[in-house]
């Protein structure tokens, strides 16, 4: 059962984990109406005529709209105007000129075409999709917005030959470090994280879920720019290493973790173990500070190896925290992206050949 | 005795913070505290009281820097287009955003030790909020009411003067921010060569207990009114960590290594015509000068690539539709319609006087591009400058100057509300919105519709738009600032023994020392 789950159903509704957060609540009714209410007084961005809330969806209303201009006809010679993100995929601009055609509106290479002009542009808040067209002797446009926080990350790129890396839970809230759960049976995961200047432990299950949340409020840790700590899970229980204290606390019991004053050992560097010939390989990174990705350097750690060349592997920002996972050849790794901003935990599991 | 309390609290913070530094060895490099981060600004006078503040003007933009270093706002907004709390914890509307209500954080304190309350959120942002909202104190919250939609209010709350502040009745400010001005140092003269004028310098201490953390810098000396070359020149020696860099001197940064980052572009130049010389009522002469107009040359030669062409008064990274406006040069059609109108207009009697503040030289290499493209289609266009005196403010004109019929303006984009920044450039301009728009420009179609038919009536034309260029020091880490040009220095740190030596402290106490406009936030 969670004990201490976060009582803010309007907790600002820009910060969302991307994977589903299922945090119940075990409150009293009139907290439940009061949340019920509190969803009710906030409303999504579509409530705006010209919004939309994804890029399909955009795509759709603006196809939509340029087939309600009057006196355009078909076919139509498109012309894109996209910023450096948004013109890396095409995969929109496919589905705008299906939709086009679904209306009637049929695309063309011809010059002699009627032109339609299409923009798609990042605002500091939103997406603007524009479409122009020359009707007469003036242009018609149509523009539809949709709020940026809601573009959706593609898929991760494939991992490269003998190391497996694998996303597996991404949050807007600053993850300071992950371990995998301990109860093997159960699987999932175990993450610290700062949200809203407070530090928090979260388990998720194995598809991300979050199945409790703890709260270290307990610590009584002073505000700081550069939060640090390690959650070590040890299945029922788990311990969280903070800057000169140890906080433990059970996942089943309903009681306040135990926090007291301790001089932390720090964790060493993680090392693996290859599935093929039982050499130790080093985790290091050489990052220079937040601003910047970091490259994960795979070091041969064991005279087996000794003189293998490194392998690389390139994260899309800098790496937080490394932690050896009970597998010996796995390693959970947290870094930011800074494409999205969000803070991701990564398993990297090393494999024999590919 | 506060200077040693905070003292030990700093020495014991660092302690634990260092017992865990090498938990985590073997990931990303720790940021570092301590030091003082020395930066050159080019601006000779600053005002901390964002009351004072004059919209889309280059000195708000400099003192938006300065105030964000000793003020938080409600909220903020982070690269990926998403809000984050600040001072406001959570934050809530109704289904027409007429009704706001924002949560605001507990126990947080200015920086002399009292409480922040609601009662104090409601006076700062009564004072720089426009639009007739109505701000209302509870318990733990404030409410912002509103007689039409303000679906953008988080966009204004993140930017511009809404800064959340205390009013003493010395009419010094405080902050709840990051840092606090510790000491204020007017120009004054060289005690060795009394021709000579030292800049003035403000420092900011770190403020140990800053809601958000304890920054990682000690301390951030600014220095006010430096040239660009010196600028330039002390960054190259290591006696700066952060300088302005001139759009004419970004070439030359980067052939010389150094590390030069750009914003967005966020400040236009354009033209405005002023009906105090009448020819420039007369649309079709300003659609003539409109034609003769070469924006490429403007901004890829003058200008050597660091500026953009702009037919839109808004960016394109802030509306989403400037691509939209086109307006190329066309010096035939310009020519046809010269010819068209009466003789003595625009060169005829007398030609149109352009007036430019010459606060550089670019404004004067642009004005006098403006005469030259002008001429090309037979309007006779005269440069007047207007000094500008060495505190930034500029000299009365005086009733014998002729009557201009064109300014060359500057507008710095202080607002991330593209309906905000529409509605204030056409206040600045004293232009009036059109009878069926007189209404918040909600939706972009109604922005682009305005915007388009104030392109059209050609009263301003705009010319280019620049990016702030910045210099960084090689030890200056974390140096992630907004694409729209706030700087968050509050997360910037400097490498150890990369650093110059720091720079003397200005000896001044806030008490016998201040700038001619600057009022500051000390604890």
């Amino acid at each position: 059962m969670p004990r201490n789950s976060l009582s803010a159903a309007c907790y600002h509704r820009y910060r969302i984990a991307v994977l589903p957060r299922s945090e119940s609540y075990r409150s009293r009714p009139t907290l439940f109406f009061l949340i019920l209410f509190l969803l009710c007084f906030v409303v999504s961005p579509r409530a705006f005529s010209a919004d939309s809330n994804s890029l399909d969806d955009a795509v759709r209303q603006l196809a939509d709209r340029i087939a309600a201009i009057p006196n355009l006809h078909g076919p139509l010679r498109l012309e894109f105007h996209a910023d450096a993100n948004l013109a890396a995929d095409s995969t929109w601009q496919d589905s705008l000129r299906q939709e086009l055609e679904k209306h009637r509106l049929p695309v063309t290479d011809e010059s002699s075409a009627p032109l339609l002009k299409i923009g798609a542009v990042e605002t500091p808040t939103q997406v603007v999709l524009s479409a122009s067209t020359r009707i007469g002797d003036r242009d018609d446009v149509r523009i539809v917005t949709f709020t940026r926080a809601t573009l959706s990350t593609p898929a991760l790129a494939v991992a490269p030959i003998r190391i497996a890396r694998q996303l597996i839970y991404e949050s807007s809230d600053r993850i300071l470090d992950a371990s995998a759960f301990g109860n093997a049976a159960e699987g999932g995961l175990a993450v610290l994280l700062d949200r809203n200047a407070g530090l928090f432990a979260l388990r998720l299950d194995p598809s991300g879920a979050v199945k409790q949340t703890v709260s270290l409020a307990a610590a009584n840790l002073r505000a700081t720019r550069d939060p640090r700590g390690e959650l070590i899970d040890k299945g029922a229980s788990a311990e969280v290493l903070l800057p000169g204290k140890i906080c433990e606390f059970s996942w089943a019991a309903g009681e306040e973790p135990k926090c007291r004053a301790k001089k932390v050992e720090a964790r060493t560097a993680t090392v693996l173990t290859s599935p093929c010939d039982t050499s130790n390989w080093k985790l290091e990174t050489k990052g220079e500070d937040w601003s910047s990705p970091d490259l994960l350097q795979i070091a041969p750690d064991s005279a087996a190896r000794a003189g293998s060349a490194a392998l690389f592997n390139e994260f899309p920002g800098p790496i937080l925290s490394i932690n050896g996972e009970l597998d010996p050849g796995s390693a959970l790794i947290v870094a930011r992206n800074l494409r999205t901003g969000n803070y991701e935990v990564y398993k990297i599991t090393l494999h024999c050949g590919n | 005795m506060r200077f040693t309390k905070s003292l030990c609290i700093a020495a014991i913070s660092a302690a634990l913070l260092f017992s865990l530094a090498a938990t985590s060895a073997s990931a990303a490099r720790r940021p570092h505290y301590g030091g003082t981060l020395r930066v050159e600004l080019l601006s000779s006078t600053f005002s901390l009281d964002p009351r004072e503040w004059k919209p889309g003007s280059l000195s708000a933009r400099e003192d938006e820097k300065l105030a964000a270093l000793v003020y938080d706002r409600l909220v903020t907004l982070d690269d990926y287009g998403r809000f984050q709390s600040a001072l406001a914890v959570e934050w809530s509307r109704d289904a027409a955003a007429k009704n706001w209500q924002f949560k605001l954080r507990p126990n947080v304190k200015f920086s002399d030790g009292t409480p922040l309350t609601p009662a104090d959120v409601v006076t700062a942002l009564q004072s720089v909020l426009t639009g007739n909202l109505q701000l209302a104190a509870s318990e733990n919250s404030i409410t912002i009411r509103s007689p039409h939609p303000v679906p953008d209010l988080l966009e204004q709350l993140a930017s511009g003067p809404h800064f959340i502040f205390r009013a003493l009745p010395d009419d010094t400010l405080l902050g709840t921010g990051s840092f606090y001005v510790a000491e204020i140092d007017a120009a004054s003269p060289y005690e060795s060569n009394p021709l000579a004028t030292k800049p003035a310098r403000l420092r900011f201490r770190a403020n140990e207990e800053s809601w958000a953390g304890r920054p990682f810098l000690d301390a951030i000396e600014v220095t006010l009114g430096e040239p660009p070359l010196r600028q330039l020149f002390d960054l190259q020696v290591g006696k700066a960590d952060i300088v302005e860099v001139a759009p004419d001197l970004v070439r030359k940064a980067r052939q010389d290594n150094l590390r030069v980052w750009s914003s967005a572009p966020n400040t236009l130049l354009a033209l405005r015509f002023d009906e105090a010389q009448p020819a420039t009522a007369d649309v079709h002469l300003r659609e003539a000068l409109a034609l003769s107009l070469d924006r490429d040359t403007m901004a890829n030669v003058l200008l050597q690539k660091q500026a953009e062409p702009s037919a839109a008064l808004l960016p394109n990274w802030l509306s989403g539709y400037a691509f939209l406006f086109e307006s190329p040069m066309n010096l035939e059609r310009a020519k046809e319609i010269r010819s068209s109108l009466p003789a003595n207009e625009a060169g005829g009697a007398e030609p149109l006087r352009l007036h430019v503040d010459a606060t550089g030289d670019l404004m004067k290499l642009l004005a006098e591009r403006v005469a030259v493209n002008a001429r090309q289609a037979n309007l006779s266009v005269q440069v007047i400058t207007h000094i500008v005196s060495s505190t930034g403010g500029a000299a009365p004109i005086s009733s014998a100057t002729p009557p201009m019929g064109m300014h060359l303006f500057t507008w710095h984009y202080d607002s991330l509300s593209p309906r905000v920044e529409l509605d204030a450039l056409l206040r600045q301009l004293h232009l009036e919105p059109s009878a069926e728009n007189s209404l918040p420009f909600i939706e972009p179609e109604q922005r682009f519709t305005e915007e388009r038919r104030l392109l059209e009536e050609r009263r301003v034309l705009p010319l280019v738009l620049l990016p702030e260029y910045v210099g960084i020091a090689t030890p200056v880490r974390n140096w992630m600032p907004a694409r729209w040009g706030a700087w968050r220095l509050a997360d910037v740190w400097l490498e150890k023994g990369e650093s110059a030596p720091p720079a003397p402290t200005a000896g001044a106490s806030p008490e016998n020392s201040a700038m001619p406009h600057g009022r500051g936030a000390h604890p």
